[in-house]
């Protein structure tokens, strides 16, 4: 995909919202973009993104065209672009060669809650837990990430995230518990939760 | 002593904890939350953020971070036991963002260590694909 546009302007840049590089190996097989590592989960404050993987396009002078996008993943990793599947590397080709973007100006206006102060608190609460658990203090880690936990139950990248740093599977059952939590809850996603099709 | 206090980055400064508050010497504010106490006000490049009562933020000598932090407009989370703080990001930032304005500006590590900044393609198309092995 990269190959096929970069006779374009395009810069694709993939942020993993994660606390190590390990664990990325099988997505960086043959990558020449650029891999930025957000420990923190800054991007997830900044642009109110509640799961990845997410796609956000940003024109050329700033301005965002296409809020966080859920992006179809495939288990196999075979396509690390975000576009994995062709009707999404259809849209973005579009973007890219005409200019046609699939989202007017008025959805993108409305797409994407902001954050509540309870999803907030949440971040602030995993990023706490996160430093203690750095300096070896479990005990006082696990506090912060059930309070984060508590306050954003739907979130993803609070919930999902904080598995391997608990020492649980983020692919096991506790994961298929969170997600039927999250579709008993009406699937809340914080921007386009479904493929935007033309 | 030394506090953490969390905003885009994780930071050790000089502190101390007090009656579960998180307090940090006033020259280390801005190494802190990159804002420093002025007469003025708290300060950042040409913008001042007035201090309308001194002593909710004042603890002796020292600054209470959750405190400068409301003054700011940012939420606290403050764990007295690990002597951390935590300051939520600019809002105003996110609110830009959700309305399709601009897409704030972030720098982060990249696999290298080396700080990279959206900025750097200004003037390119960006496709940002946030994603993680979890």
């Amino acid at each position: 995909m990269q190959d096929e546009l970069s006779d374009t302007d395009l810069a694709v840049i993939a942020v993993a919202i994660q606390e190590e590089r390990d664990g990325l190996e099988p997505f960086l097989d043959g990558v020449t973009m650029p891999v930025l590592l957000d420990r923190e989960h800054l991007l997830t404050e900044l642009y109110a993104i509640s799961n990845v993987p997410t796609v956000i396009w940003i024109d050329a002078d700033g301005t965002i065209v296409r809020p966080n996008s859920v992006a179809v993943s495939t288990d196999t990793f075979v396509d690390f672009t975000g576009v994995n599947c062709e009707e999404d590397l259809v849209a973005l080709r579009r973007w890219i060669r005409e200019g046609v973007v699939p989202v007017s100006p008025e959805q993108a206006l409305t797409a994407v809650a902001d954050l509540s102060d309870d999803e907030i608190d949440a971040r602030l609460e995993f990023r706490v837990a996160a430093h203690l658990r750095r300096s070896g203090d479990e005990a006082g880690a696990a506090g912060h990430f059930e309070r984060a936990g508590q306050l954003a139950p739907h979130d993803f990248t609070i919930r999902r995230a904080m598995m391997p740093l608990t020492g649980v599977d983020p692919f096991g059952e506790a994961f298929f518990e969170l997600w039927a939590e999250f579709q008993a809850a009406g699937s809340p996603y914080h921007g386009f939760g479904e493929p935007i099709r033309d | 002593m030394s506090v953490t206090v969390i905003t885009d980055e994780v930071r050790a400064v000089d502190g101390e904890v007090v009656g579960g508050r998180v307090l940090v010497e006033p020259a280390s504010l801005v190494d802190a939350v990159g804002w420093q106490l002025k007469p003025e006000g708290l300060c950042r490049d040409d913008r001042c953020v007035p201090v309308r009562d001194l002593t909710a933020i004042e603890v002796g000598h020292q600054l209470d971070v959750a405190a400068v932090g409301a003054t700011l407009g940012r939420r606290a989370v403050v764990d007295a036991d690990g002597a951390v703080v935590a300051l939520s990001l600019d809002a105003e930032g996110r609110r830009q963002a959700l309305s399709g304005h601009r897409a704030p500006d972030f720098t982060l590590p990249d696999l290298d260590g080396r700080p990279r900044s959206l900025e750097e393609w200004h003037g390119r198309r960006r496709m940002l694909f946030a994603f993680s092995s979890w």
